[in-house]
């Protein structure tokens, strides 16, 4: 039992705004740990080259040393793909947690050669209540004219605690596309760093989350913009209810030299209690002058004349709500085109807002 | 907008130097010895001098900021904390020693005077050398004067309001603020009553490794309502010189305040200052801000809005060139409900210079009903200057309106290529932009002080562009 | 005095990596209307962009005269202060510059004069009522918020406010309703005279109606491929563009 502080933001701002890192009492971080066995990987064999081991790639942010040193040296599952084809390829990993697989410390690789095209969906959930302890590193590095769909699904049980270090470099040409769906976890604490080096090079974050109950949600997300005409959009949709809280910490970096290049950053949270808190810092780091930042952010209630309508439809308040979420998420859950993933995602949806 | 005006202005005005002459310097440094004979030579109260002591011991305990622009260069034992000008207080220009008078004179302050204003306090280095307002508000109760005079005269009304609204533990050069403040205004607006015209109060830093510490208190009362102006600057010396001043800004119930400051100190002024209002139910503070000078600036206004339906607006730009750091912005905090916030900040950085744009706006969990919004706009007219935006959405509660905008860039060629296609040469097209970028902060300045901002525009960019 | 004001020989400009007009030559007269017609991407907006010499289109070869004056690479003020207007197809905004205080810096700018305020409020109070604009917009920060048919009646009364010799008018017909083009038809109406010229700039030919002009163009792929009076025109109203591209 310790207290942990992470997920320190790029640049720091006055300490009583209470956002330069989230500060997590009583994290147990398990030391030794037993194998994680509920591990299912499905993929297209001629096109993606799978291995049960990955490189100890250094991170240049990370959550926090202890994590990011315990992903290193103890990770109890390792997987690298390596995607070789022109053609469409597909991958799913899929961790299940359970009774006797509580524990999991991940380092998953994704290499996209060049001029390949890949959907990776990587599922993270809990099938009882007991406990989880979840702590991942995925790193990507996404090769000149590679497209990359990365589909991240977190729907872990209410008492887990979720870290993860997401980290990616894009060169020239390259896209990658993140559909990002934190829904579960007591504390689900992610960062995702991305470095933007390519000509061209181009990364689409789309993140919804929802929480209900005690929920803490801290995200940090870092685009560094280097490449010419390299272009980030980060949009971010969320609800919370009862107690939950969410920190959203979004920085675009245009690094010198980055000539045309554009940054837009969209951040919405719907507010559904009174006790819901969503913090928020949406950060425009700058020293190039030929480029387009722009951010947004707004929090508040659902629209009482939306509301209103719905429910002169015949909808009960719950089912009114419900919709309205739901409307918000959907675009960015259109992007997920596994169908067992999504009515999963729904179904939780449905459920966390009872 | 005329080319006339681009050529009349003058760095030299801000530049004048007078010679460092003075009727008492404190040493430099900061021990308690310090404090108290700088407590002796101003004749304190008892209360003020344990005040002060009270407060180094504070200032010694905190920290630098942990964040913001690196202050290391800040040596508090090469600074001189108080410097007495060979002047006492007068009502009457004609009794301001003529260098001094001089300065004034070509600020445009006694002209400023006779033509727009209602009042003006002047401070030169540490003390307050001229104090006067118009017969008819002295009339009707309203209280202008110096800090010094104010602690002697006021001693209830002052010791009810000093440093409660911005605490001497705020942070670490509050407590320096505490511990050496000298200088200032005080101003008190009775119940109901309109000061029409502005009040303006005016520091000017002439003695070279010093710092300037000027208190300013307002008080306006129930449904009585003010405008009051600040202007400030500093001739360029090559050591640092600090400016930590405190504005306390009381607006009580139904009361209107609008809080109006062109800075313009010197390329060598670290500007670490602190300006906190109080909003009463259904009263309001407006600031408008203007941030031209300074090497360093690190000032962020705040509102707190404890009373119901309380309203605040900032309109504010920061202007940035070769070698400033201005880390500007502003923090609100909504404690009641039907509160409502407008922020509209906008910054420029040329030439190497800095802008970051850091801000707070909390909405607490009583705060029903309010409303926040947000817009940020910054200008890069270079590709080795920089601008940052950090701005902090503290959202604790469901019934809220809040959205935050913010937009960084260039002037686009294509605007350019429009007002050239009119016959108007490049750099005139890029200076008309940058113009008409700050607009909406100029309109908001009285018509002296907008025409100021603009000359400041067309210094800071001669040359610079095109 | 020569009645020649722009001459344009043999042009051919490049809009980033692509090249646009491939051989571009035009004599315009004064007291002439023009028209330069084209279905889109043939060049149109190109070639009134590159006699503004707007930086964004680069000149690969050829030459533009203006009263004998080669142009060609001069700077687009200075273009504007010789007597050359352009209408733009989409008006730039300007925030916190008011029209009046925009267009009375630029007529000196032109003129090179000082402005004499009474007369010039006058002036633009005159053109204001005939093109049935709202004078409260005058106070308006540049273009910001107004509608298409705003922006364009502006462009207009630019164009009668600095008395240009010679007008492009870019697409300023697109977009309009009806009524909308009457005003602006009314507007160039008020401009003419026999020591100017238009040229202008479309891509149908609803504005050729209440307008009479000298010569049509017809510009496809880079190129004018034919020439002739407002009977070409009314061909093309009717016919399109088909048996002109290759």
């Amino acid at each position: 039992m310790e207290t942990i502080k992470l997920n320190e933001t790029p640049v720091r701002t006055a300490r009583n705004f209470r956002i330069n890192n989230i500060k997590l009492e009583n994290i147990e971080i398990p030391n030794s740990l037993s194998n994680f066995k509920n591990v299912t990987i499905s993929y297209d064999k001629n096109k993606i080259k799978v291995e049960e081991k990955a490189n100890k790639v250094d991170l240049a942010y990370g959550l926090e040393h202890t994590l990011t040193e315990q992903v290193k040296t103890e990770a109890n599952k390792n997987i690298t793909l390596t995607i070789d084809s022109k053609e469409k390829a597909e991958a799913k990993i899929n961790f299940k947690f359970n009774e006797q697989n509580k524990e999991l410390v991940d380092n998953i690789e994704i290499i996209a050669k060049e001029n390949t095209n890949a959907t990776v969906v990587i599922e993270y959930e809990s099938t009882s209540k007991v406990q989880n302890f979840h702590n991942g590193i995925i790193s990507v590095s996404a090769k000149n004219s590679a497209n990359l769909n990365l589909v991240i699904i977190n729907l872990t049980n209410v008492e887990t605690n979720n870290f993860l270090a997401i980290q990616d470099t894009i060169e020239a040409n390259a896209k990658i596309i993140y559909t990002i769906v934190d829904f579960g976890g007591k504390n689900s604490i992610t960062n995702l760093y991305s470095n933007l080096i390519g000509k061209c090079s181009e990364n689409r974050i789309n993140t919804i989350y929802l929480g209900s109950k005690d929920q803490l949600f801290d995200l940090n997300y870092i685009g560094e913009l280097r490449g010419e005409k390299s272009n980030i959009q980060i949009e971010v949709q969320g609800a919370l209810t009862d107690n939950a809280r969410k920190h959203f910490k979004g920085t675009i970096d245009f690094k010198k030299g980055c000539k045309k290049a554009k940054g837009n950053e969209n951040e919405s949270c719907m507010l559904l209690s009174d006790t819901a808190k969503s913090l928020s810092l949406p950060m425009l780091l700058c020293s190039e002058e030929d480029v387009e930042g722009n951010h947004s952010s707004s929090a508040g209630k659902v629209g009482l004349k939306e509301l209103f309508y719905i429910m002169s439809r015949g909808f009960t308040l719950k089912e009114a709500m419900k919709l309205m979420v739901r409307a918000r998420f959907n675009e960015i859950l259109e992007n997920i085109e596994n169908e067992e993933a999504k009515e999963k995602i729904i179904n939780e949806m449905n459920k966390k807002l009872d | 907008m005329k080319k006339t005006e681009l050529n009349e202005i003058n760095r030299n005005i801000y530049d004048i130097k007078n010679k460092d002459e003075y009727d008492f310097k404190i040493k430099k440094g900061l021990t308690p010895e310090i404090i108290k004979e700088i407590s002796i030579q101003k004749n304190d109260p008892d209360w003020m001098r344990d005040f002060r002591l009270k407060a180094l011991e504070v200032y010694n305990k905190l920290e630098l900021p942990s964040w913001g622009p690196d202050l290391s260069e800040l040596n508090m034992d090469e600074i001189a904390t108080y410097v007495r000008p060979k002047s006492k207080l007068n009502n009457s220009w004609d009794e301001v020693p003529e260098d001094i008078k001089n300065t004034f004179d070509k600020l445009g302050i006694p002209e400023a005077e006779k033509t727009s204003l209602a009042g003006v306090g002047a401070q030169y280095d540490s003390e307050v050398v001229y104090h006067s307002m118009k017969e008819d508000l002295i009339k009707q109760g309203v209280i202008y004067t110096d800090m010094e005079t104010a602690v002697r005269e006021y001693p209830d009304l002052v010791k009810e309001h000093f440093m409660k609204c911005v605490p001497v533990n705020d942070h670490k050069f509050v407590a320096l603020h505490g511990a050496v403040w000298s200088g200032g205004s005080f101003v008190y607006v009775p119940k109901g009553v309109k000061v029409e015209i502005p009040l303006q109060s005016y520091f000017r830093l002439n003695s070279p490794e010093s710092g300037q510490f000027e208190h300013t208190l307002i008080i306006v009362e129930e449904n009585a309502s003010l405008h009051f102006i600040e202007g400030c600057s500093a001739p360029k010396y090559n050591k640092v010189n600090l400016h930590a001043g405190c504005v306390e800004l009381y607006v009580k119930d139904g009361a209107y305040l609008r809080y109006s400051t062109i800075e313009n100190w010197s390329k060598n002024m670290l500007n670490l200052n602190t300006k906190k209002a109080i909003v009463g139910k259904n009263a309001q503070v407006d600031w408008v801000s203007g941030s031209f000078g300074s090497k360093i600036s690190m000032l962020y206004p705040m509102s707190i809005l404890n009373g119901v339906g309380a309203k605040t607006e900032f309109t504010g730009i920061s202007f940035a060139g070769k070698g400033q750091n201005l880390d500007n912005g502003f923090k609100v905090v909504h404690n009641a409900p039907n509160t409502s916030s407008v922020v509209n900040a906008k910054s420029i950085s040329k030439n190497g210079g800095k802008c970051t744009y850091r801000s707070l706006v909390r909405i607490n969990e009583m705060a029903k009903n309010s409303k926040s919004s947000v817009s940020c706009e910054s200008l890069m007219l270079d590709d080795f200057s920089v601008s940052d935006t950090i701005p902090v959405n503290d959202i604790r509660t469901d019934e809220v309106e809040f959205s935050h905008e913010a937009k960084i860039g260039k002037i686009s060629d294509k605007t350019i290529f429009y007002l050239m296609s009119r016959g108007i040469s490049e750099e005139d097209a890029k200076a008309m932009i940058v113009r008409g970028f700050a607009y909406p902060i100029s309109k908001e300045l009285p018509v002296e002080y907008a025409v100021e901002m603009n000359n400041l525009i067309n210094l800071e960019l001669e040359g610079a562009i095109g | 005095m020569s009645k020649e004001l722009l001459e344009i020989r043999d042009l051919y400009v490049n809009a980033g990596e692509k090249q646009i007009l491939q051989g571009i030559n035009l004599k315009i007269n004064k007291g002439e209307i023009h028209v330069i017609m084209g279905p889109n991407g043939s060049g149109k907006t190109t070639t009134a962009n590159a006699i503004l010499n707007n930086p964004e289109y680069k000149k690969e070869k050829g030459q533009i005269l203006f009263e004998g004056e080669n142009i060609t690479n001069s700077k687009t003020d200075e273009i504007a202060r010789k007597g050359i207007f352009m209408s733009f197809q989409l008006p730039e905004e300007i925030p916190g510059i008011s029209v009046t205080n925009f267009l009375k810096y630029a007529k000196n700018k032109v003129t090179g004069k000082p402005v004499k305020i009474f007369e010039f409020k006058e002036e633009l109070k005159k053109y204001m009522e005939e093109l049935s604009m709202n004078s409260k917009n005058m106070e308006r920060s540049l273009n910001v918020g107004f509608s298409g048919g705003e922006k364009k009646k502006n462009e207009i009364l630019q164009m009668l406010v600095l008395n240009p010799k010679l007008a492009i008018l870019d697409e300023t017909d697109s977009g309009l309703d009806v009524d909308a083009i009457r005003t602006v038809s009314k507007g160039i109406e008020m401009f003419k005279n026999e020591n100017n010229a238009i040229l202008i700039i479309t891509h149908n030919t609803k504005i050729l109606h209440s307008l009479k002009v000298d010569y049509v163009h017809v510009l496809v792929n880079g190129k004018i491929v034919t020439t002739g009076s407002q009977e070409l025109a009314k061909d093309i109203e009717e016919n399109g563009y088909s048996k002109y591209k290759k």
